[in-house]
């Protein structure tokens, strides 16, 4: 019981390893770009400009396979679990834009990420 | 920039957001049962799963859910702060345990609900820090 856990709950960051890197990947790739003013127009232009930029696609990949391991997941264990413990993305997510897109992630970011934390391990041992 | 004006209009879409992804992880929840049992030892199985999941009806459906969510929170996001949003749209936390016992009788303990509440917390904030970052760009 406990090992299939640690199994699940290992594809689980994996999931949301993938959805990370997807959004990295996308963030850099938009802030590449000049954000579009206004109209449709504008914005269906940098959509299309967005989608020629090849780092877009490995964006595009990884979420792919984050959506195989999710259904995986999905096939294994409760629906309410899962949702929540995927919360761990915006762990991942606040380490690697302060790491990599050296963003700036100020103290109350970080209350936030340990009551998460917490909250995905009051979750998995219930 | 008035991009502060919070309309009735617009909370109504954020949570038809919520609405839509509690959706979303329901049909992949209902695909992803088809088999009952799915026990993959050899990597050659994977593609066997991955083909009864596929070929399911609710998986399309909840991609296609994934896909009008995208497209109105994106709108919604021009709109208003993503610190406003964010908050909002974190009621799916909630949401999806609920209908989790509704539709898929699954059984959610007071000690998970305690859970999903420490990571309701967290995530709002996480986002209220990003009210400070945007309120240090203007």
């Amino acid at each position: 019981m406990k090992r299939e856990l640690v199994f699940i709950l290992s594809l689980i960051a994996l999931t949301s390893i993938c959805d990370t890197i997807n959004q990295l990947f996308l963030k850099s790739a938009i802030n590449s770009l000049v954000s579009p003013r206004g109209n449709v127009k504008a914005v269906l232009k940098f959509i299309i400009r967005l989608i020629l930029i090849p780092r877009v696609w490995i964006s595009f990949l990884f979420s792919v396979i984050s959506l195989c391991i999710w259904l995986f997941v999905l096939s294994q264990v409760d629906l309410s679990f899962a949702f929540s413990a995927d919360s761990m993305h915006y762990i991942f997510i606040a380490i690697t834009s302060r790491f990599i897109l050296k963003e700036k992630v100020c103290l109350k970011r970080w209350i936030g990420i340990v009551l998460i934390v917490v909250g995905i391990m009051v979750v998995s041992l219930s | 920039m008035s991009k502060k004006k919070f309309t009735f209009k617009l909370l109504f879409f954020l949570v038809f957001t919520d609405f839509m992804e509690t959706f979303t992880h329901l049909c992949f929840k209902k695909s992803a049962l088809i088999d009952n049992e799915v026990v993959i030892t050899r990597f050659s199985e994977v593609f066997v799963f991955l083909q009864s999941v596929f070929s399911s009806p609710f998986l399309w459906l909840g991609l296609l859910s994934v896909l009008g969510t995208f497209i109105i929170w994106s709108t919604l996001l021009s709109k208003i702060d993503l610190s406003v949003a964010v908050p909002v749209c974190s009621f799916s936390y909630i949401l999806i345990p609920l209908a989790s016992i509704v539709f898929l009788h699954e059984k959610v303990s007071l000690f998970r609900w305690s859970g999903v509440l420490f990571i309701l917390l967290g995530v709002v904030f996480v986002s209220l820090s990003a009210s400070e970052k945007e309120r240090a760009l203007e």
